[in-house]
């Protein structure tokens, strides 16, 4: 392996071993999304009666990938907080000091976020098939799911980091917890787009995630008219390639004007 | 020293960290505004299942926001006392000649003062975007009685949490404590329409009744009346006084 290889891995493995290392950060990430997709899977499974709702085997199943898009915004999100932490208490510069290619630093974070989001998606799949869930896409589709998350953190991750290198404030980057929240549910994260408030239905084209989140869908019920897994694809790749495009930039702008 | 003015000064400190740090109690009033609007976007085809109480799901959801905003706000000042208390500045506190339970009255009451800001917020937004306020006068001295009530209970609970790990990396705990609470109740929709294991969690859990008190302001089908406003009362003073204990029996034990 050549030796940006090993740094990425390196600063990969680190910023996992913070994640499980913090019990604070693990509960936002893989407590938070369980609770919401226990609470909503129950309080309003009563939807599958409503006129219009795609006839499904498990509702559980149905609102599973909108947990699975809110583990992977925390995970990209936790990503740039802990970014941001390293630039407040120093430990950045002392990484801009290594004589190591400063994309990788960027790269080293976001393979970092890519595990954690792996985990993540594994683990909701797992604790959703214990209390019921099936995914009549099998093997594969778990897989490709669990794949277009990690992406899709990445893409999370890319612009928070961005925000980090730009302004170096933990503050800054706490707060905008609930924002993430706006992206999540301008979505059809837990229910059929055509039943979403008009206003949301206007709007929901033009958020990527809309096209995720169906494609997880499709993807774990095996029936691409609930998501097309190649939408789905392109919309997680073109995010990622962007925010990480912006976060190398954000990198650059900071060593400028250092 | 006594006890009055030792709580008012103690409020108007944690007033001032609203008052003088900038932007302080943004995310506090933006994230239930957000999420009031998302699960409103997402969800507000429920009002067309039979037994819903509303055809309004804005008008349904305005409240349990309101309730949200103040439960955090109430939990923040868990997360500040944990702060005083790792960085010194309560064992000063400590040492004063006032009986410790002012210590907490006052940045509980601080929590109160704040949490106006986001349900008042929250309840200004959802009016606007077309929430109804079908229990006129009456249905809002309601609400506003829930939201000071769950901040009280709320900020009861974080003060216990605080005094009991004594760091602020308790914090989150605080936070989730209030976000089980509001959630495991009739949060999305009415009992009745509820499945599963949520449907017996909803019945025991106080918070449905708090809710149902603070639903009488927008809530067409629970229209303001003693019925609807004694459960929530009964909950918020068992709420409060369960907490409170807690908290105090942890003051306490900071003293040994």
């Amino acid at each position: 392996m050549s030796r940006e290889g090993r740094v990425v891995l390196a600063l990969g493995r680190r910023a996992l071993s913070v994640q499980f290392r913090r019990a604070q950060l693990l509960l936002p990430t893989f407590v938070l999304p369980l609770m919401l997709l226990a609470v909503i899977a129950s309080g309003t499974s009563a939807a599958q009666g409503l006129r219009g709702f795609p006839d499904v085997a498990s509702y559980l199943a149905f609102v599973l990938p909108g947990t699975i898009i809110q583990g992977a915004l925390l995970a990209g999100l936790t990503s740039g907080i802990a970014l941001a932490a390293d630039i407040e208490f120093g430990f950045f510069d002392r990484l801009l000091a290594a004589p190591v290619r400063r994309t990788s630093l960027v790269i080293g974070r976001q393979a970092g976020t890519l595990g954690l989001s792996m985990l993540q998606s594994a683990f909701f799949l797992a604790v959703a098939f214990a209390f019921g869930a099936r995914y009549p896409g099998g093997l594969g589709g778990m897989l490709a799911a669990v794949a277009l998350a990690a992406i899709t953190a990445i893409g999370i991750g890319g612009l928070a980091s961005a925000i980090a290198l730009r302004t170096g404030s933990l503050s800054l980057l706490q707060s905008i917890f609930p924002f993430v929240f706006v992206l999540l549910f301008t979505a059809p994260a837990f229910f059929p787009r055509d039943l979403l408030a008009p206003a949301l239905r206007d709007v929901a084209p033009y958020n990527p995630l809309t096209y995720v989140v169906e494609a997880v869908r499709g993807l774990l019920q095996d029936d691409a008219g609930l998501g097309d897994p190649l939408e789905g694809l392109l919309a997680a790749v073109l995010l990622a390639v962007a925010t990480t495009a912006l976060a190398t930039l954000a990198l650059k702008e900071r060593l400028r004007t250092l | 020293m006594s006890a009055l003015p030792v709580a008012l000064v103690l409020w108007r400190r944690s007033l001032n960290e609203v008052l003088r740090v900038r932007g302080a109690l943004l995310p506090a009033t933006i994230a239930p505004v957000v999420f009031m609007l998302g699960i409103s976007g997402q969800f507000g085809r429920l009002t067309g299942l039979e037994g819903f109480p509303t055809d309004s799901y804005l008008s349904w959801i305005v409240p349990l926001s309101c309730l949200q905003g103040a439960g955090f706000a109430g939990a923040a000042t868990g997360s500040n006392l944990a702060r005083d208390i790792e960085q010194g500045w309560f064992d000063r506190l400590l040492v004063a000649p006032v009986p410790r339970p002012l210590l907490v009255i006052g940045p509980i009451l601080g929590g109160v003062t704040r949490s106006l800001v986001p349900a008042s917020v929250v309840l200004i937004v959802g009016l606007a975007l077309g929430a109804e306020l079908t229990g006129g006068v009456p249905g809002l001295i309601a609400l506003y009685v829930a939201c000071i009530g769950f901040c009280t209970a709320a900020g009861l609970w974080g003060v216990f949490m605080a005094v009991t790990f004594r760091t602020q990396q308790a914090g989150p705990l605080m936070q989730q404590g209030v976000f089980l609470a509001v959630f495991l109740s009739t949060a999305y929709t009415p009992e009745v329409l509820l499945r599963g294991w949520l449907e017996g969690v909803a019945e025991y859990n106080p918070v449905t009744y708090v809710l149902e008190l603070a639903r009488q302001a927008t809530v067409s089908g629970i229209e303001p009346s003693f019925a609807h406003t004694w459960p929530g009362l009964l909950a918020l003073t068992g709420m409060c006084a369960a907490l409170g204990a807690l908290a105090l029996t942890g003051l306490r034990r900071m003293d040994r």
